[in-house]
């Protein structure tokens, strides 16, 4: 039996789950090697070695987890599959440049007569790497600029330190992160960084806020079918109004306060793909609560996410989806204008302008402690499919429908009389559009919509509008 | 404040009269009455803002806010909230109310106006640099009682890093006009003198210019009467003030004529002060 190489894929993008993106999302191509299969499939191997080499930094002990499984393999086949599974498990470690499989028969005076040697060839990563990306937020962009330390302390650890500056917010952060050795995807995460932006929509002429946050996520861990994320989050925020101008309801905001709060969040996603979707179906639950473990600000915060996709005929998708999200101020303070809900934009409801929707003093939009969303849409592909098959495939043409009310509770009033002053004054809109998908990370989308149930102070955008961002309604 | 927001206070501002719910806000609310009192009146004296409105007979609420220093537009306290315009610190404060019809130093010529514009930097480069000296460059006041009072309103860690930032800024800013050499006594001195100067001026007149109290007399009251009723780890800057008898009495007179009268007329009025400030007597 001659030496069969199992030539590297694509290598994975190296990047951690801090960015969105999954692993599995990415549908990576099985390995085929049909053509030997009835030959060698039958026969019995053992994996007597398996060798790493290339080894520098890293620890042995973090690369038995994801290489264990190879030894259980009982023929070629299996070895080259559970080989090929290791390989990928390696590389989302995010600390390897390269590895490669090389499969041998066993050498050497202990060498049986089926044994086989597994050998990965790895190439460390730098001990110091620098990257540059562009981001797209909701409606804004911004570059980054990262230093990144992988694999400190051999053990997939890693530094980064970021600078990012945007159309709306410039931030730069320190990171440090940590898997659990042998299960990647739960992981610890400590993030501190400093946010400077501005909430245009709370002030005729932008005002400043400043955060610093100092976070420790600890994420996903599966339970049945659903993922958790626990985090804590310190937040020092500092508010403050740049234009005279800046209402008195925003003045009165300003300064310095400290939130320091528990959140849990647990998501159900049986989607195909996080960006226009066809198939399956997202929940999403968020609880936040603020106040127990210091800081000066408590809250109860809690938020929904729902939607579902089905796949129609002609390649249509029909989706429905619903926000919905409520923040219950804890002791006499009443919540901070950094804590409530904005809605509208083109993200949300669309034919309004961004966070225009809802509570305002002077023209500033405060923001409120209680609302919903929701959307109807029809994504079609393009009108007689120009591009088919190729570049006219990131194109849909979509007709929308979406409402939504945010308004202050007093809670004094029992949930009948919240449920009312919510089902009053909806606002909606309808309209068509182009949406663009960037990668399985963005879309793009181009609408025309006509804003229906505008409330006096709203801010409207009759006619064309553009959105761009990950989260959509 | 720059030209054009002068000129745009000055434009609107004479439009409308001095309307009833007119607001001073000054530093920290008022869950701990202690640390009210000498807040509110040491931090950045706003009581000679409060002394001039009631100089000029105009009804002004008292509010007392933690975050007030940053909901001031020039970052000073205290500033006032009069209809839809806000207004920090004791000169554009009388720049926006003579553009109302209300002004204490109409009745002066040139040459007395001058002089007392002089005499107002005088109090604000010495009285007023030597408060800020002795609250956050003297270890010992700075630790006892300036942090402490700073940072109440906040949370741990908050409260740490708010008061040394501020105190860092408060010595960069000692360092930069070249207070930050000076010792303890030269301070005292320098208060002194400044004391000598007004006292002199004053001399046996009931105000600074005879008759009518004007902005100088505000200005003068207030940071007198600050540091008369503060309480710091020693009296040694008080004893020094207290040694000046007309203007102790000067002090006494304006806390008489327009505290504790209006207070009599008004228990819970408008313009009421808070029920037990520090007083003289």
């Amino acid at each position: 039996m001659g030496t069969v190489h199992a030539r590297s894929l694509d290598p994975l993008p190296m990047q951690g789950p801090e960015l969105g993106v999954h692993a599995d999302d990415l549908d990576l191509p099985e390995p085929e090697h049909e053509t030997k299969q009835e030959v060698l499939e039958n026969k019995d191997v053992v994996v007597q070695r398996v060798h790493v080499d290339g080894l520098g930094r890293t620890k042995e002990d973090l690369l038995t987890y994801e290489i264990a499984d190879v030894f259980k393999a009982r023929n070629l086949i299996d070895v080259m599959k559970k080989s090929h599974e290791a390989r990928q498990k390696l590389l989302r470690l995010g600390i390897f440049r390269q590895v490669e499989v090389v499969i041998d028969t066993s050498q050497g005076a202990d060498a049986l007569p089926n044994g086989l040697d597994v050998t990965f060839e790895v190439t460390e990563l730098r001990r110091l790497t620098g990257s540059y990306n562009t981001m797209v937020g909701n409606n804004e962009g911004s570059m980054v600029l990262g230093l990144k330390l992988p694999n400190v302390f051999g053990r997939a650890e890693k530094f980064t330190f970021q600078f990012s500056y945007g159309t709306k917010e410039t931030s730069y952060g320190l990171s440090f992160f940590k898997p659990q050795p042998g299960h990647f995807e739960r992981n610890f995460s400590v993030n501190l960084y400093k946010v400077t932006g501005q909430f245009p929509w709370s002030s005729v002429q932008p005002s400043q806020y400043f955060r610093s946050h100092a976070h420790i996520h600890i994420y996903p861990f599966p339970i049945w079918k659903t993922n958790h994320t626990l985090k804590w989050e310190g937040v020092w925020r500092e508010l403050g109004c740049l234009a005279r101008t800046a209402s008195f309801a925003v003045r009165e905001e300003s300064g310095h306060s400290l939130k320091s709060s528990l959140s849990h969040a647990m998501v159900i996603d049986t989607r195909n793909s996080t960006i226009l979707p066809k198939k399956g179906a997202l929940l999403k639950i968020n609880q936040e609560l603020a106040g127990y473990t210091g800081g000066d600000v408590s809250f109860l915060k809690e938020d929904f996410e729902i939607q579902l996709n089905r796949r129609l005929f002609w390649d249509s998708v029909f989706s429905a989806s619903l926000w919905g999200g409520m923040l219950l101020p804890i002791g006499e303070k009443s919540s901070s204008i950094a804590d409530r809900f904005y809605l509208g934009g083109p993200t949300s409801v669309r034919g309004f302008n961004m966070y225009s929707i809802g509570p305002q003093s002077e023209g500033d939009y405060l923001g409120g402690e209680f609302y919903w969303a929701g959307g109807l849409h029809l994504y079609t592909p393009l009108p007689f499919r120009p591009g088919r098959g190729g570049f006219g495939d990131l194109f849909r043409t979509h007709f929308f429908l979406n409402a939504g009310n945010l308004c202050n509770l007093n809670y004094g009033e029992g949930p009948q009389a919240h449920l009312k002053k919510l089902a009053e004054c909806i606002r909606w809109s309808y309209g068509a559009g182009i949406v663009l998908r960037l990668g399985n990370i963005a879309r793009l989308e181009l609408n025309y919509c006509f804003p229906m149930g505008v409330q006096s102070g709203d801010r409207i955008c009759d006619g064309i509008q553009f959105g761009a961002g990950i989260r959509f309604l | 404040m720059s030209l054009a927001a002068e000129a745009f206070v000055s434009q609107i501002a004479a439009a409308e009269p001095w309307p009833e719910n007119a607001t001073l806000y000054q530093p920290l609310n008022g869950k701990n009455h202690f640390f009210m009192l000498i807040s509110c009146h040491v931090s950045y004296v706003p009581i000679m803002s409060q002394a001039y409105l009631k100089m000029c007979g105009l009804p002004v609420h008292l509010c007392c806010r933690a975050n007030a220093e940053y909901m001031s537009p020039s970052g000073k306290v205290p500033f006032i909230h009069v209809g839809n315009q806000v207004v920090s610190e004791l000169g554009p404060i009388v720049q926006f109310t003579k553009a109302k019809g209300h002004s204490l130093s109409d009745g002066l010529d040139d040459v007395q106006r001058a002089e007392m514009k002089a005499y107002m930097e005088l109090v604000n480069n010495m009285l007023l640099t030597a408060e800020l000296y002795i609250q956050w460059c003297d270890n010992a006041t700075a630790a006892e009682i300036t942090r402490p009072r700073y940072s109440s309103p906040y949370s741990w860690p908050l409260n740490y890093i708010l008061a040394y930032q501020k105190q860092w800024e408060v010595r960069r800013k000692m360092n930069a006009i070249g207070w930050a050499g000076k010792s303890l006594e030269q301070v005292y001195e320098d208060v002194s003198q400044c004391c000598q100067a007004l006292s002199q001026r004053l001399g046996t007149q009931p105000y600074f210019f005879n008759k009518q109290p004007t902005e100088l007399d505000a200005l003068v009251f207030g940071h007198l009467f600050t540091i008369l009723t503060t309480r710091l780890t020693n009296d040694e800057l008080g004893e020094r003030v207290k040694s000046f008898t007309n203007l102790l009495s000067f002090c006494r007179r304006i806390e008489q004529n327009y505290f504790e009268e209006q207070d009599r007329d008004s228990q819970s009025g408008a313009s009421s002060r808070h029920s037990k400030g520090p007083s003289l007597m």
